[in-house]
């Protein structure tokens, strides 16, 4: 792939308004976009020479076509300045913090200095520099005076978001009136003042006073100051003088580079008078291409309505003031001159009405063209639509390696991969191509040597498939044993994405192995999945030593397998493994069928009638290497013990082998080798799978029911706790219930109520469950891990219990009580949710109500729970994303500042760690056991050690043949 | 006075000098300002910790016995 430019470096500043010009291809002066013969008007929005769009055209600027021409810049003289709203709040700063008359920043030398040096420490340190020039405008805006001419300071209001006012206080109309008003006596023994005395007091002749007092004569600055002083009154009003554009670019016009640096703007590339508009540049026709409807209509592009707004408003502006019209009609003018541009920029600023379509929909401008998750930046730079890519639904299939993905023939057909034909594989090329397009596997395109690129169609296949040679390149469709990326959303960790090898199948679904479903999270319900065909060799090879599945069995979260046996899995080697049950030749033979073990290992022994028997335990550890040792307690109180590869005693449950952490899974995969663990977690499965359909297991309702004298108990246990808490109740009315510490006499009954509700239905659960066996499917399930667990089971069987909301019994409702069925303040079990029937036994209508109110809730916090983490993840990704653990150990961001001395402060990736506190990884023992396990002399091992390169295992499908049972041999190889 | 800096939960914030904070320095490859920062003010800083200076940060850490980092004082 060639690179047309490279990027050196992107500055980003202000635009000056005769550079506008120099780029522009013309200006623009007339709103009409193509005459009645449908040609675009010179001068016009459409003008040839901002570029072409339609094909065949030349473009009168460049001279290309349509496609290789970009499209050329116009431009707009604007009849008057107006602000460009982007830049509104460095406006307002600017104008606080510089001097209306002389223009220069309102800073000492001393404090300028002080400021620029802040800003070029922070700038040096990585530090934010916004902070000191916030600290420097708000110093300057504290001078009343400029330090430099002394000119009085105003303040600046802003009324967003293109208005700026002067604010300052003047001399108010009525000032005689006050004067006066403050000089009566009042009615708290004040006796008044006369001119004499005010005129005494404040230094002023008595006849100016008098004259003030009559109105003849306005008291400003210092003589207003003394008056006010000595009567204490208040004589001014805020007068609010509006700065137009024009008024603003003046005086921006004034400020000195050297002041601006200080206010952080580059003054080599950005002058802040550049921020009101003179010019406006018109976006090439490229931009806003106009689109020719059905009806043979254009309808032109969202920004070219804009344009047209603001060149017919220009052009009466223009006219109504050659015209002479009056400044109220020419500053209403001006308004929505500004108003037009604002909304060319931005169509969503508060406080401004959205420009709107003819069918009321709000224009897209430029802004909205960026913004946002559907904008430039979110939408077309960071995620974009890809090619090779298919998205289908998902469906399990056992009979693949958890490596594999199922992929149907139609997307098979349309993704390719690149063969680069040489006399190797001359042969197999030449007949891709001549399968043509439609047959699988075939070819879709061929490039020859010249660069030209081929359609293989069926018409010409045979004919192409003749001239096929060496140097040709053939696209050719995806076959078994290509790699590919597959994908679930939402992708939120690493195994989010994984490389699977290709197995092509009928229909039209992606098959998977059920064991990657936990890092997917994905089930069969109607779940989507994508897939990426790869399209280089090194990504390839990338995706096949770092993302294939096998490689993903251990997460990086906790350090263990997320990859293992999952649900009927866990039940067979449960089934298999628990009792150490007994198998014939014939039913052991069945149980291994779908793994690689062809020969079974000799009988334990023989059964009464002379038949010689295999155990479950011993069927089990054939899966398992020969030197693994192991020794854990699984959860459900087993202990477990593995010798020698041979599983000894102990059941397989969740534990041993489960996703998330199954002891035998996890060692494999750090003591062994993924592959190992690959291997086996494929055998487990299909052996499990055979062992649950050997014993059978199926669950019904009867599965649930117990018998009539443990109903009778369940009731007893249930009733006993109704009476106490009634007791409760009692003793609550009586007043007599003492309080717990820290609680009132309420809560402390809530608590003592939800006590021994809580108490009947363990006990409820307990009587039931003693009247389950062993054998009972739902009970299987729960001690091995499989599915559910035993408090599921009692709500099915005994008792449901309490229904809460926000953790307490259920309050809300009608006043005092929960349903109008109670009575007002009734405390009792049942008026508050307390379900005592079971799931089988059915819920009568007032307690099905309770619960769907428990499970409402449940519903609500699983709902915005997912919303609320997915925003934190994206901030989260967003924050850390250029992290970077470096060769050195440290960890770095993308400017090389530390973050961290050593990775996670240990310099340990937690895939690697042991998962057990008393065995960690011994590396030379484990690289000791390998060699030795490898080689019967000491010099084969040395020669080994010396040279030999460390052999791999990058496929299912290398190695010898494409045999897979052979490839099981390999053990440790990576 | 509670001195902070003695809590058991603060790590021991020592300042080293011109030298060893060179062949840090050099050890990371890294430019002074490229450092984490820490504020002169802040109580767990010695006393005597001026703008410029380079601490060492000594942690507990649960996975290896000592965690150590490095911080540049700033105003
Ligand atoms: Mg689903
Ligand atoms: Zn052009
Ligand atoms: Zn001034």
């Amino acid at each position: 792939m060639q690179t047309p430019k490279e990027i050196g470096a992107i500055q980003f500043g202000l635009m000056d308004p005769e550079t506008y010009r120099d780029m522009s291809a013309t200006k623009i002066i007339t709103a009409d976009t193509y005459d009645d013969d449908g040609y675009p008007i010179d001068m016009g929005l459409m003008d040839p020479r901002l570029g072409v769009i339609d094909p065949g055209l030349e473009c009168r600027t460049c001279g290309s076509h349509s496609g290789s021409c970009n499209g050329h810049f116009g431009h707009i003289e604007l009849a008057a300045p107006v602000i460009h709203v982007g830049f509104t709040k460095l406006i307002r700063r600017l104008l606080r913090s510089t001097c209306r008359e002389c223009g220069r920043l309102s800073l000492t030398a001393e404090e300028q200095d002080e400021f620029r040096d802040g800003l070029q420490r922070n700038e040096e340190l990585g530090e934010d520099w916004t902070d000191v020039l916030k600290s420097a405008v708000r110093q300057a805006r504290k001078a009343d005076r400029c330090p430099h001419c002394g000119a009085p300071q105003h303040d600046i209001k802003h009324e967003k978001p293109t208005t700026y006012y002067e604010v300052q206080d003047v001399l108010a109309g009525d000032y005689s009136e006050r004067i006066a008003e403050a000089m009566q006596p009042d009615d708290e023994g004040d006796g008044g003042v006369s001119p004499a005395e005010l005129a005494e007091d404040s230094g002023l002749d008595v006849s100016r006073v008098n004259d003030i007092l009559s109105g003849e004569f306005r008291p400003v600055g210092e003589d207003r100051k003394k008056i006010e002083k000595s009567l204490d009154v208040d004589l001014t009003e805020e007068d609010m003088n509006k700065l137009m554009p024009s008024d603003i670019r003046d005086w921006f016009e004034d400020i000195p580079d050297e002041d601006i640096e200080t206010l952080g703007v580059d003054p080599s590339r950005s002058r802040p008078e550049w921020m009101i508009l003179t010019v406006l540049p018109v976006p090439p026709v490229t931009a806003r291409p106009s689109i020719t409807l059905d009806n043979g209509q254009r309808s032109e592009d969202d920004l070219t309505h804009k344009l047209v707004d603001i060149i017919r408003i220009n052009q009466r502006f223009m006219e109504n003031r050659e015209a002479g019209a009056p400044q109220l009609i020419i500053e209403d003018l001006w308004e929505l001159l500004q108003y037009h541009v604002t909304t060319f920029v931005d169509n969503e600023i508060s406080g401004t009405p959205p420009a709107r379509h003819r069918s009321g929909r709000p224009l897209k401008t430029l802004s909205q063209r960026l913004k946002g998750k559907e904008g430039r930046f979110r939408g077309s730079l960071s995620g974009k639509r890809v090619n090779f890519s298919a998205r289908t639904v998902i469906s399990p299939d056992p009979t693949l390696s958890l490596n594999e993905v199922g992929v149907p023939e139609r997307v098979a057909r349309e993704m390719t991969q690149t063969m680069n034909v040489s006399e190797r594989n001359l042969e197999q090329a030449k007949q891709y191509v001549r399968n043509g397009p439609e047959g699988h596997p075939g070819a879709n395109y061929v490039k020859r040597p010249d660069g030209r690129r081929l359609k293989v169609t069926e018409k010409n296949c045979e004919e192409l498939a003749e001239k096929v040679d060496a140097g040709w390149e053939v696209n050719r469709h995806l076959i078994d044993g290509d790699i590919v990326i597959f994908n679930r959303q939402p992708s939120l960790h690493r195994m989010s994405i994984m490389a699977h090898e290709v197995v092509v199948m009928p229909y039209k679904t992606f098959r998977l192995n059920t064991v990657v479903c936990p890092p997917y999270n994905a089930d069969f319900d109607g779940d989507e999945m994508n897939m990426h065909a790869l399209q280089t060799e090194e990504s390839r090879a990338e995706a096949r030593v770092l993302m294939r599945v096998q490689e993903q069995l251990l997460s990086p979260r906790f350090g263990e397998n997320i990859i293992g046996a999952i649900q009927d899995h866990i039940s067979g080697t449960y089934l298999l493994t628990n009792g150490n049950p007994q198998f014939s030749e014939t039913q052991a033979l069945d149980l291994l069928r779908a793994t690689s073990i062809d020969t079974l290992p000799e009988p334990v022994g023989e059964d009464e009638t002379g038949e010689p028997y295999w155990t479950g335990r011993q069927l089990f550890s054939e899966l398992l290497p020969d030197d693994l040792n192991l020794e854990f307690t699984s959860s459900a109180g087993d202990e477990v013990l593995i010798e020698d590869g041979r599983l000894v005693s102990g059941t397989i449950d969740e534990d041993a082998v489960g996703a998330f952490g199954g002891e035998v899974v996890d060692t494999l995969a750090k003591v062994h080798s993924k592959t190992r663990a690959r291997v086996f977690v494929n055998e487990v499965a299909s052996l499990a799978m055979r062992a649950i359909m050997h014993f059978g297991f199926s669950i019904g309702i009867d599965d649930e029911s117990i018998p009539d004298e443990a109903t009778a108990q369940v009731d007893e246990a249930i009733g006993n706790a109704y009476d106490r808490v009634n007791e409760l109740i009692e003793i609550y009315d009586a007043g007599e219930l003492e309080s717990l510490p820290g609680r009132t006499v309420d809560e402390t009954l809530e608590m003592k109520i939800m006590q021994q509700l809580g108490k009947a239905r363990d006990s409820a659960g307990e009587i039931a469950e003693d009247h389950f066996s062993d054998d009972n499917p739902a009970v299987v399930m729960a001690r091995s891990g499989a599915r559910g667990s035993m408090l599921n089971l009692t709500q099915m069987a005994g008792c449901v219990g309490q229904q809460a909301v926000r953790g307490e019994r259920i309050n809300r409702g009608y006043e005092g009580r929960t349903l109008s069925h109670y009575q007002k303040d009734d405390l009792s079990a049942d008026a508050h949710g307390f379900v005592e029937n079971s799931y089988r036994s059915g819920l009568n209508p007032r307690e099905f109500f309770f619960h769907a109110m428990g499970g409402r809730e449940g519903l609500v916090d699983t709902a915005v729970r997912t919303s609320k983490s997915g925003y934190l993840q994206r901030r989260l990704i967003n924050a850390l994303s250029e992290l970077e653990a470096q060769y050195d150990g440290t960890v770095r961001d993308t400017s090389g500042t530390v973050v961290q001395f050593e990775f996670g402060e240990d310099g340990t990736s937690p895939v690697k760690v042991s998962s057990s506190e008393e065995n960690p990884i011994d590396v030379e023992n484990v690289a000791d056991r390998i060699l030795d396990a490898e080689f019967e002399s000491e010099e084969e091992k040395e020669l080994f050690l010396g040279r030999q390169e460390r052999p791999t295992n990058i496929s299912e499908y290398a190695g010898p043949g494409l045999d897979k049972a052979q490839s099981l041999e390999v053990e440790s190889d990576d | 006075m509670v001195d902070v800096s003695q809590h058991e939960l603060v790590p021991e914030h020592t300042l080293i000098d011109e030298d060893e904070v060179e062949s840090m320095l050099t050890q990371y490859d890294v430019k002074r300002a490229d450092l984490p920062k820490i504020k002169r003010k802040d109580p767990a800083l010695p006393d005597d910790a001026a703008v410029g200076d380079v601490v060492k940060i000594v942690r507990d850490s649960r996975t290896t016995d000592k965690a150590v980092s490095y911080r540049l004082v700033i105003e």
